[in-house]
């Protein structure tokens, strides 16, 4: 799976390429609009992730010359402005998923993932993590084959990470997910973290294996194996 | 045309209106005289015709004699056209023979005309020497041919008689007009003085020096109160400046802190080296400093866009009824875990015109602070019912209050009552100052309730009636 990034900050760049490499993605970097624009028409990508404030020609510029000539690469735009009209024009343009800096790299390679996964029908009805099994149609959650009871936040809190096996989920995710909550000044951090130590409480604590797991500064992962 | 100096356009006002008033004062006693010259004219006129007639009638034959002789210098007797009497002066003065031009009198015509008619008024007349002359004329019946008796009187006398008033009241208007001139002028001048010296310290008042006031000398007269409204302006914007200042310093602090800390965590995550575990926990800490800006960061732009009204709201008539039962349930779980009792009173059905994500978090940031600040075994009430007309939401909460100096500031950006407690419940400073702006941008109030014995009460309330929103 191919990605190209183009992004003129250096640093952002070089992390991405990183984050992305390390998740198994072959990532090609553009620094400039100009460069960005030559690589996706000369080569074949499978997801294009798109600064709009680039040197030479801007993000949108290259978007929508891209979209002209037919191509249906998917297209996130990672960008610093976040009005609301900054967002209408990126989507309308054609991109296909908009994200603002400062951005946190799980909820990134969530999205990746989903704009990759596009057109594939998600019908999804169970979820499972080692011994760990959740049933979304009668919303039923066991452990071991031992039923616990969730309230409909947990549960709704669960299936996100559950969803997202294996990879990190931040709290604006789950806010966004679970809350519909899209700022950030909302004060749901504490409300998210009393959530998930409660789910701790009622998942983990009978097992020895400790599935739900903090990883610091980031978010919370369901796993098997330990860091 | 550059437009006119009010000092100019003034002095122009003025000097016009006294220039009106000169001019139709003077032409009124102009008119005055000259109609009581002309009356008394008439009246010696009427007379003389009266005695010349009466010699004439009397004894017609020493008419001649009388003209030579007699007191009355100028008038002719005719009879059928022949003149039978005129004195030397008459003829001298040619008044009858020559072509004279009708000066007044129903008359637009010569000699000849003149003495065709039958007019029995005064005319003017100028013979062709230019002398003005006064006539009158009249007829006495005589057995044959009645006598055309004409007398006149000379008219120079009250020609120049009128010339000189005439003088005299235009050098008056004249010295009239100038006088107003320069008097409206130095009036006008004085008048405005204090305008330009209210400008000149206008201007010297910039933004290091708001709070300089112009001296106001008598409030009520018209300059006062410029001054007293220039002076409010002035202390408005300089509590903005203050306002500016203040929150700009408190913004940096309160960025300082999470990179100080950032930095003193990256540092020493460095210095033990090799262990992964304690990179990510380093790295792990710096992150949680990184969220911390970034929601400061967001907060602050959230208020700089409503500062600059740029924050567009979507308002829909919205029952508040279940927005805040929402907002009970999601924050039910902090209150259980501190171990503080959350109850409501929600009436049914109460409803406002808002923005119900905007209005979310206000209720939202209210009942978050009021958990942060109620001790273990406290209670937090939320009441959402209808008060003398309006929506109303009340978070009431049983903590140690907040004391009466701080009750003004709550709202303010970064105002923390205790600095001391700040750093423990994690806040930024601008939960409130948020609430404050979600609800007042809904068309709402928000106010910290007087003081009780038992904790704080905020109450946010709105309009309840369906509004038009533009």
């Amino acid at each position: 799976m191919r990605i190209l990034v183009v992004e003129d900050e250096r640093k952002i760049a070089e992390a991405l390429r990183a984050g992305l490499a390390g998740e198994g993605y072959e990532v090609v970097v553009a620094a400039t609009g100009e460069e960005g624009f030559y690589l996706v028409n000369a080569e074949t990508f499978d997801l294009v992730i798109l600064d709009i404030m680039l040197p030479g020609r801007d993000g949108i510029q290259v978007l929508t010359t891209l979209r002209e000539r037919g191509l249906q690469t998917p297209v996130l735009i990672l960008t610093a402005r976040d009005a609301i009209e900054d967002r209408v024009l990126g989507l309308d343009t054609g991109a296909d998923d908009y994200m603002t800096k400062p951005f946190a790299f799980p909820e990134l390679l969530a999205r990746i993932r989903a704009l990759v996964r596009r057109g594939r029908a998600d019908q999804t009805l169970k979820l499972k993590a080692a011994d760990l099994e959740m049933d979304l149609v009668a919303r039923k959650v066991t452990r071991s084959s031992q039923p616990i009871e969730l309230t409909v936040k947990e549960f709704e809190v669960l299936e996100c990470l559950m969803r997202h096996q294996g990879h990190v989920v931040s709290r604006e995710m789950i806010a966004r997910e679970v809350w519909n909550e899209t700022t950030w000044t909302a004060p749901l951090y504490n409300v998210i973290d009393v959530h998930i130590a409660r789910l701790r409480r009622k998942v983990d604590e009978p097992c020895p294996t400790k599935l739900i797991q903090t990883v610091r500064g980031v978010g919370f992962v369901v796993r098997e194996d330990e860091p | 045309m550059n437009p006119l100096s009010i000092r100019a356009r003034l002095t122009l006002y003025y000097a016009l209106a006294l220039a009106l008033t000169t001019l139709l004062l003077s032409g009124g006693v102009y008119f005055l005289v000259r109609a009581d010259l002309l009356r008394q004219m008439d009246t010696q006129l009427s007379q003389d015709l009266e005695t010349v007639s009466k010699s004439a009638r009397a004894e017609p034959d020493e008419m001649l004699e009388v003209a030579q002789q007699g007191s009355i210098t100028l008038f002719e007797v005719r009879s059928a056209g022949r003149v039978v009497a005129a004195t030397p002066a008459w003829r001298q003065a040619e008044i009858a023979n020559s072509p004279v031009r009708v000066v007044s009198g129903f008359w637009q015509s010569t000699g000849q005309a003149l003495r065709k008619s039958k007019s029995r008024n005064t005319v003017t007349l100028e013979t062709t020497r230019h002398r003005l002359y006064y006539l009158k004329r009249g007829s006495v019946p005589t057995p044959g041919a009645p006598l055309e008796v004409s007398v006149a009187r000379d008219g120079e006398s009250v020609r120049h008689t009128l010339r000189s008033l005439a003088a005299i009241l235009l050098v008056g208007f004249a010295c009239a007009l100038g006088l107003a001139l320069a008097g409206g002028y130095f009036m006008a001048g004085r008048a405005l003085a204090p305008i330009g010296a209210m400008a000149s310290k206008a201007k010297a008042i910039t933004a290091d020096k708001l709070s300089e006031r112009l001296p106001v000398h008598n409030a009520d007269d018209e300059l006062g109160r410029l001054a007293t409204t220039f002076n409010s302006t002035l202390a408005r914007l300089e509590d903005s400046f203050d306002k500016l200042r203040r929150f700009t310093s408190d913004a940096s602090h309160e960025l300082r802190t999470p990179l100080a800390a950032m930095k003193i965590v990256g540092e020493v995550a460095l210095r033990d080296g090799g262990d992964p575990a304690a990179y990510r926990e380093g790295i792990g800490s710096m992150l949680e400093e990184v969220d911390r800006l970034t929601r400061l960061v967001e907060s602050l732009l959230t208020l700089t866009r409503a500062d600059s009204g740029e924050a567009k709201l979507s308002r829909t008539y919205t029952d508040l009824s279940a927005l805040a039962g929402e907002v009970v349930e999601c924050m039910r779980v902090l209150a259980d875990e501190k171990g503080v009792k959350l109850s409501t009173d929600i009436a049914d059905d109460i409803h406002a015109t808002v923005d119900p994500a905007v209005l979310r978090q206000a209720v939202l940031n209210l009942v978050d602070n009021a958990i942060k600040y109620t001790p273990e075994g406290g209670e937090v009430h939320l009441a959402v019912r209808q008060m003398d007309g309006r929506a109303t939401i009340e978070v009431a909460d049983s903590g140690q209050g907040i004391p009466e100096q701080h009750r003004r500031h709550v709202f303010d950006r970064f105002y923390r009552g205790d600095a001391a407690r700040s750093s423990e419940t994690g806040g930024v400073g601008l939960g409130l100052a948020i609430a404050r702006w979600a609800v007042e941008t809904n068309g709402g109030t928000i106010e910290l309730a007087p003081q009780n014995e038992k904790g704080s009460v905020f109450r946010i309330s709105f309009p309840n009636k369906q509004q038009e929103v533009e």
